[in-house]
């Protein structure tokens, strides 16, 4: 039995469910994480905290009025060092259906391009009156060093290759929302596909992590080139718990119970990692002749930005077994729960 | 309270008058080590005495030790043009801290040592410092460093370099490192490579490897090190058919699969020497996800062997070194080649760096630790957990380094205890630690990932050509 496993069995007892319209602080249940900088340290029961949580947020949002005051007089500042619009909008509402102070910094907009370092900026922000900090960098490991300089909550939204802890969350929410057994879904065995640029994506370094404690039957395919070092990981496993590598997407959309395209970007041709957009496709999209291979009910998902046509078919995007829309809209409710619950941290 | 008595004299004065009783000596030149005394006077070491076992009683290894002067063959004084990050006299201060009375400085300077008016001035600024280590340096192999035509070469040569190296940089072309090891060879000087195949390497930011592939770090593969060593040993082999004095030093080698190539090479009876670092010796990428445990320590798995390895955060860019630190098995391969004999030295690859370049994210910072002053420290932890005897890890420390200087350069150098000549030694006390810390260190470079570690091994006392170089601040 995996440490995972005993956390879920002795966790069966069902968690208290935050109540979001009172302050973050006067939770039942404390929150220990200062930070969220990644997903590798989470246990189970927090997993499933956060999952708890999220359920309320979605109940606020299906409010007619889909606002709680819960972070009112906080100031949520989001620096952002890399193009995004779903992410940045995602935390943006997020937190403002918590009633909280946004301050919206895109780095190419500020100092930042005149050298000012990231422990400047950092400082900045918070002399500026900032309580919690959303950032993305494209530099693995940088929202530990902003963590090191701020004296608030980090939460980091995608660092590098390295981890997007919310997109995970949202993941596995969303899975636990429409699999059987829905609304609160056992992940227990099934068999989940990240296909694939796996090298250069932290959604999928991050789902390895939140899937796998699940106790899903993790599965990561793609061009050769792309899954350069997986192999080492999913022998020894994430903290032991063992994962799968194949190239052949065959054997891994066999059976499948869930299916997660990853974007392919322009720059691999360039690298030398892929012959050509047109091969990819060709070979590892995501077409619904493949999908036929998983189970009926599989279901689809994609972080976005997609690039349909090829790593995903435009009729798979938006067929009857897509969650795509659902994890955007999953997507604001998770990232409402965690800035919540990092807002009631206790220190231990 | 230091061990021994003060000197009473200062830095870079002759040591008019020091006595050493009961100490442990160790002298690879004559191959002697056990209990003894020294005595110095008017700077030269006038008595080394030898005590035999029943005047011993008490004195071992693990006290207060008695040994030539380091040697280090790879260190970067940043001076001309990196002064925020040392100068010349702050290096030298970092070697005599570190116990080292010798320092080879690399090139890699704006502008690169690539000229005799360079080599001027890093040897007026090593007068200018007072101090009595002795600063020698390498010479760039291509103009600029840009490894496109040679440096100067024989005028390097005629000015005093005691060999060439592009370090910081691989000899991409493998033409001009041909041409490199016979223009040198024909010189009667050795070249020395930074192994390293740059096309591998691109934007890479740690060992190629489990670690690196969980915290989404680029990958600097073990073969990029390889091929580069597999090519320059295939020069060589070339090369020293025409040049029989061509002589290749391959620096800072951090791989098992080049440590065997350059095992294979001696072995066929190339001319090759190599050296390892103090931190690839001991440390591993585990440090890098948070791990603070030693590399023998180390699982290879700081996430999932349940040890609760991590203690620190991930991502120190105090870590950030090229090559980068490797994997467990790795450390030990460095450690095998250590023990027989295919590492001919140990080489701090000291290179410090101002905080405006280390302070940032990790893969934005620059490349570098600053080791003069806690090889020792490193070096000792390898012994004291009975993995390298202390005779070896000192004479990887002096006679090692001094054989691959050559006749020419290395004869003053780590040559030994010997009666008659200038006193070359440093004395350090194996029963007692230090904390690492920014302010103890003399360097200006502060970018060590050991900043609150408590090393062994504590030098009493630094002294260079019969000069005072260093001693502990009494009643410390």
């Amino acid at each position: 039995m995996t440490v995972a496993d005993r956390e879920r069995k002795e966790h069966d007892a069902p968690i208290a469910v935050p109540i979001v319209d009172s302050p973050p602080h006067e939770q039942p249940v404390a929150w220990r994480h200062r930070h969220l900088l990644d997903v590798d340290t989470l246990s189970w029961p927090e997993i499933e905290l956060v999952m708890r949580t999220t359920d309320a947020m979605r109940e606020v949002l299906s409010r007619p009025i889909a606002k709680v005051p819960a972070l009112r007089g906080r100031n949520v500042t989001i620096l952002f060092y890399e193009a995004s619009t779903r992410t940045r909008v995602s935390f943006e509402v997020a937190a403002k259906n918590l009633s909280a102070d946004v301050v919206n910094i895109a780095a190419a907009t500020s100092s930042v391009t005149k050298g000012e370092s990231l422990v400047d900026t950092v400082r900045t922000v918070e002399a500026l009156g900032a309580q919690m900090l959303v950032i993305r960098h494209p530099v693995s490991g940088a929202p530990y060093l902003a963590a090191e300089t701020f004296s608030g909550s980090v939460l980091n939204g995608g660092d590098g290759w390295h981890a997007h802890p919310t997109q995970a969350l949202l993941d596995l929410y969303t899975l636990r929302s429409r699999l059987p057994g829905a609304p609160a879904a056992s992940l227990d065995g099934r068999k989940v596909v990240i296909l694939g640029d796996v090298l250069h994506s932290r959604v999928a370094r991050s789902n390895v992590w939140t899937l796998t404690a699940a106790g899903a039957d993790v599965w990561l395919c793609g061009p050769a080139t792309l899954l350069r070092g997986l192999d080492a990981w999913a022998l020894r496993g994430a903290a032991g718990r063992r994962f799968h590598v194949t190239t052949s997407v065959d054997e891994a959309l066999r059976d499948a119970d869930a299916v997660m395209a990853l974007r392919i970007q322009k720059e691999r041709m360039a690298a030398g990692l892929l012959p050509s957009l047109r091969e990819y496709a060709a070979r590892y999209g995501l077409t619904r002749e493949r999908l036929a291979r998983a189970r009926p009910e599989a279901v689809v998902l994609h972080p976005g930005p997609m690039n349909e046509g090829v790593e995903i078919a435009p009729d798979v995007a938006a067929g009857t077994q897509s969650l795509i829309e659902e994890q955007v809209r999953n997507g604001v409710a998770v990232r409402m729960a965690l800035l919540y619950l990092l807002a009631g941290v206790r220190s231990a | 309270m230091s061990a021994i008595a003060p000197t009473a004299a200062e830095i870079g004065a002759v040591v008019a008058d020091l006595e050493i009783s009961r100490a442990w000596l160790v002298d690879r030149a004559s191959g002697r080590e056990g209990p003894g005394e020294i005595v110095v006077s008017d700077g030269v070491l006038e008595a080394v005495t030898w005590l035999d076992a029943g005047e011993a009683e008490g004195v071992d290894e693990r006290g207060v030790v008695v040994a030539p002067g380091f040697v280090d063959l790879h260190a970067h004084l940043r001076e001309p043009g990196n002064e925020d990050a040392e100068t010349v006299a702050s290096g030298l201060a970092a070697a005599a801290h570190g116990g080292f009375t010798t320092v080879c400085a690399m090139p890699n300077t704006t502008p690169a040592l690539d000229d005799p008016a360079v080599l001027a001035q890093v040897a007026a600024a090593a007068a200018a410092s007072g101090s009595p280590v002795r600063a020698l340096a390498w010479g760039a192999i291509s103009a600029g460093r840009a490894g496109e035509t040679l440096a100067a070469l024989g005028e390097l040569a005629d000015a005093g370099v005691v060999g060439f190296s592009d370090d910081g940089a691989p000899v991409a072309s493998a033409s001009v490192m041909r041409n490199a090891l016979a223009y040198a060879g024909a010189l009667g000087l050795p070249v020395v490579e930074h192994a390293e195949d740059p096309t591998l390497t691109a934007g890479a930011e740690a060992n190629d490897g489990y670690v690196a592939t969980v915290l989404g770090l680029r990958g600097w593969p073990a073969a990029a090190e390889e091929a580069a060593v597999a090519r320059d040993l295939a020069l060589l082999a070339d090369v020293v058919r025409d040049v029989p004095g061509s002589r290749l030093h391959l620096t800072h080698l951090s791989t098992a699969g080049a440590l065997d190539l350059v095992r294979r090479a001696k072995a066929a009876g190339l001319p090759v020497t190599c050296d390892v670092t103090p931190h690839h010796l001991a440390l591993s990428d585990e440090w890098l996800a948070g791990s603070r445990r030693w590399a023998w320590e180390g699982s290879g798995d700081p996430w999932g062997d349940g040890s609760g390895a991590m203690t620190a955060a991930p991502y120190a860019s105090s870590l950030r070194v090229n090559p980068p630190l490797r994997s467990v098995a790795d450390a030990a391969a460095c450690r095998e080649a250590l023990l027989d004999g295919t590492a001919d030295a140990i080489a701090t690859d000291h290179a410090p760096h101002a905080s405006v370049d280390k302070d940032v994210e990790f893969g934005l910072s620059a490349n570098g630790i600053s080791g003069l002053e806690t090889a020792l420290g490193l070096v000792l932890a390898l012994v004291d957990a009975g993995l390298v005897p202390l005779a070896r890890a000192i004479e990887a420390l002096t006679l090692g380094p001094a054989r691959v200087l050559g006749s020419r350069w290395g004869d003053g150098a780590g040559s030994g205890l010997v009666e008659g000549a200038p006193a070359d030694l440093v004395v350090f006390d194996r029963s007692a630690t230090w904390r690492v810390e920014a302010d103890a260190l003399a360097s200006r470079g502060k970018n060590t990932p050991l900043i609150g570690r408590e090393l062994s091994g504590v030098v009493l006392l630094t002294v260079a050509g019969g000069r005072l170089a260093y001693e502990a601040p009494q009643g410390s």
